[in-house]
């Protein structure tokens, strides 16, 4: 009996004492883990890529279905999974997480989020995913809550109301998990929300810092706003950003000024909209900005991930961060300054001559949307958009997906009432004769000069995954999920899906097999080699 | 919001099909026409044609079809879609619920030609060979068993006169040449990157590895011939006034 006793005691200690399964050093190290997909884009250098090699050039036409898993869900599917030690953690859309068996897909658990009779997001209830640290898995939720899960159970330990959703805010966005905190962005740029970017203590819930990225009166930028427009000027931070260990900064993209197509009641450059922001970690506080659009009038919002490499840049080594914007320019900026390295069109553009020495653009005469309609090279959704790029070692290229399309701007009046969509014009996306193309295309990160192009029928809302077995993974609109040699572009596989793709794809091991996952329709699909 | 609330309770104790919409003015039409261009359109198209959304022009609704039905609608979303709802006072939303009534096609007056004539010149004049009307006539070009509900008389007549105005994606025409040299001509039913999809002018079904084609191009010319100089323009109004007849029996949506 006492043996038990002491036995039962020892299991208890045991317990209380084992290390938190997710810990930070953990997450720093994920890009050295490929076992397991720790944050949203693979690492906080945010390549989205992976050291397995299993599954290479000339054995993935052996790639087959491994399992699915079916949402209840009709809304679409955003969504990267996570995986830790052989859980896989997945949010549905709008805003509920699942945790499978990473091996077979079968659910442990499963948090059902009740939402409010009436939501307002601009494009959808999505969700991009969740975060992970400690015990614990973090999750945004359309009405614009930050949840935190038991990673075992699912359990609620605790709901913060980070905005009001009934003005529009929402939480469509992966939290990152930074340290001891949970970096989680919001959405509301078609709302006249003012936006920020926040951190929470990732045991209590507690705010630890929140950055407007739209400055009140006296504070620094806000010479950039007339009047009153700075507390309407949007600005959201929608998509997951990265995190510089050595520098202790975090690199987010900002959304568009709000109203998006109509610009004149903010005269003036709308700081921070459109930029790419770093913030010390600890505070919060705006180490360095680059501003990509200034007053922007076509909705070009900066919501790409941010792609963190150290490389020689003109024979000196060099903190850089490689970003496709929607507008159609390739950037390198300086990571430690923020200053304007390179930029180059990937893609049609007819907006800009080009741009100057400090990055900002020259831009052509008339291109602000107009009542009778402007015609412009890239499209209201931009010549890419928040679906991931990813960058591999190996090849040193930097793989994107791309559209080219082009749209009619028009401009319309609008007044701000809150909770409604406050966006200024209806652009028509599409011309009826124009569907428009995409590809996936590969740029010296150095030159922007495209390498190759895999050319697609329609225009693509899935990111890609680069992997060591020389592969890039890719979906389309279409359904199609397709492996493509890393150097080349050449297709080395294809599957379809039978829906929609409009997520990431990513990689992890199950049971040693390397696993390569996407979302596709409203079912997360898995595969492995079958041989 | 509260007067929203109140308005629906009322309603609601009320019983559903005795509520009218109390806004239904030119102004009040023309105030709808504003906030559904700055809300609705980027879904439901500049004129309510439709595009993400349902068209919301040709008199039908899927999810109920009373004016209450729709202010319900506008102000709550639809849930399981994509309709997001307004915040907006009940005032404006019944604006918007008359600028939608407004755009029904069969809401206009009724065309100035003869139905009966019109029909026997669709007979006589080849329509059926391509046209079907309640599973009668040729499958290849759009079914017309409904069409005086989601074209209007000014479009049906320009579609008769200038075939090339309007052609929806449905009805660009293939044509292809497979391995064995064997020559296709089609209507495109569907294309991605790989594949193509289409209905040949045999009515025969075909699917097709596009690398696996040669000649392959899709032309955006309408199949259809032009009735300009066919048919006097009282003709033309006959037929308009046929067409623009086929609508489906009250009591089936």
């Amino acid at each position: 009996m006492k043996a038990l006793v002491l036995s039962l005691v020892a299991g208890l200690c045991m317990t209380c004492q084992a290390p938190s399964q997710v810990t930070p050093e953990r997450l720093l190290n994920a890009a050295h883990d490929p076992g397991n997909w720790l944050t949203y884009s693979g690492g906080y250098q945010s390549w989205r890529y992976s050291s397995l090699e299993q599954v290479r050039r000339d054995n993935v036409q052996n790639l087959k279905v491994k399992w699915v898993y079916q949402m209840p869900t009709t809304h679409i599917v955003e969504t990267t999974p996570l995986v830790v030690d052989g859980v896989m953690y997945v949010s549905e859309p709008p805003s509920n997480v699942v945790a499978l068996d990473a091996a077979t897909g079968r659910p442990y658990w499963r948090y059902h989020r009740v939402l409010p009779k009436k939501i307002n997001v601009c494009c959808g209830e999505v969700n991009r995913g969740v975060a992970v640290l400690g015990d614990r898995v973090f999750v945004g939720t359309v009405d614009a809550h930050l949840v935190s899960l038991d990673a075992k159970t699912g359990a609620v330990l605790w709901d913060v109301k980070v905005a009001e959703s009934r003005t529009g805010h929402a939480i469509t966005v992966a939290p990152l998990a930074v340290k001891d905190m949970i970096v989680c962005g919001i959405s509301g740029g078609e709302y006249g929300i003012r936006g920020f970017l926040d951190a929470y203590d990732a045991l209590t819930g507690k705010r630890r810092w929140r950055f407007w990225s739209v400055p009140a009166p006296g504070q620094p930028g806000s010479e950039t706003w007339t009047g009153n427009s700075w507390k309407t000027g949007g600005g959201p931070t929608w998509v997951t950003g990265s995190y510089d260990a050595a520098q202790n900064l975090v690199i987010w993209g900002t959304g568009n000024p709000s109203p998006d197509w109509n610009g004149d009641s903010r005269p003036g450059d709308n700081l921070y909209t459109d930029s790419a922001i770093a913030l010390d970690a600890d505070s919060g506080k705006l180490k360095w900005y680059f501003q990509f659009v200034p007053h922007d009038t076509h909705d070009w919002d900066a919501v790409q991930v941010p792609v963190l490499v150290d490389d020689e840049w003109h024979g000196q080594p060099r903190k850089l961060v490689y970003w496709a914007h929607r507008n159609g320019f390739y950037y390198v900026l300086d990571r430690e300054t923020g200053k304007f390295l390179f930029g180059k069109p990937f893609a049609t553009q007819t907006w800009a001559k080009g741009l100057d020495g400090a990055g900002r653009p020259i831009t052509r005469p008339n291109i602000d949307p107009s009542a009778e309609g402007t015609y412009l090279w890239p499209g209201v959704q931009g010549a890419t958009n928040w679906y991931s790029p990813s960058y591999s070692p190996l090849t040193k290229l930097f793989y994107l997906a791309v559209w080219e399309n082009r749209s009619v701007y028009r401009k319309g009046e609008q007044e701000y009432t809150a909770g409604n969509r406050y966006i200024g014009s209806v652009p028509l996306i599409d011309l009826p004769e124009e569907p428009g193309t995409g590809a996936v295309r590969a740029l010296n990160p150095e030159t922007g000069a495209c390498v190759w192009e895999y050319k697609l029928h329609t225009k693509p809302w899935a990111g890609v995954l680069s992997t060591a077995g020389q592969l890039v993974f890719g979906g389309s609109d279409e359904g199609y999920f397709f492996a493509l040699n890393a150097e080349t572009g050449k297709e080395v596989w294809r599957q379809n899906l039978g829906g929609v793709i409009r997520a990431n794809p990513m990689t992890y091991l199950s049971e040693g097999k390397q696993v390569v996952a996407i979302a596709a329709g409203s079912a997360i699909f898995t595969f492995q080699l079958d041989k | 919001m509260r007067a929203l609330l109140i308005l629906i309770v009322a309603v609601n104790l009320c019983g559903q099909e005795q509520t009218r919409n109390p806004h239904t003015s030119r102004a009040d039409i023309a105030a709808g026409a504003r906030t559904f261009r700055s809300h609705c359109s980027p879904c439901h198209g500049m004129n309510g044609e439709g595009g993400r959304g349902p068209n919301l022009a040709s008199g039908r609704f899927y999810h109920g079809s009373s004016d209450l039905d729709l202010l319900n609608n506008i102000a709550n979303g639809i849930p399981g879609t994509e309709m997001p709802g307004l915040f907006y006072s009940s005032d404006r939303l019944w604006q918007v619920v008359a600028y939608i009534r407004s755009l029904n096609v069969t809401a206009g007056p009724r065309p100035k030609g003869n139905i009966a004539r019109g029909q026997k010149l669709y007979q006589s004049n080849g329509c059926p060979q391509c046209h079907r009307i309640k599973g009668e006539g040729g499958r290849l070009g759009p079914d017309l068993t409904q069409i005086g509900e989601s074209r209007s008389p000014a479009y049906l007549r320009r579609a008769l006169i200038d075939p090339n105005a309007d052609i929806p994606k449905r009805y660009w025409v293939v044509k292809c040449r497979d391995a064995s040299g064997s020559g296709y001509e089609g209507f495109l039913m569907n294309e991605d990157t790989y594949t193509v999809q289409f209905i040949d002018m045999h009515e025969q079904l075909h699917s097709f590895e596009k690398a696996k084609l040669t000649d392959y191009k899709v032309e955006k010319i309408s199949k259809m011939p032009s009735f300009q100089n066919v048919l006097s323009d009282s003709q033309l109004d006959d037929l308009v006034a046929f067409l623009s007849s086929l609508r489906t029996p009250r009591g089936l949506q």
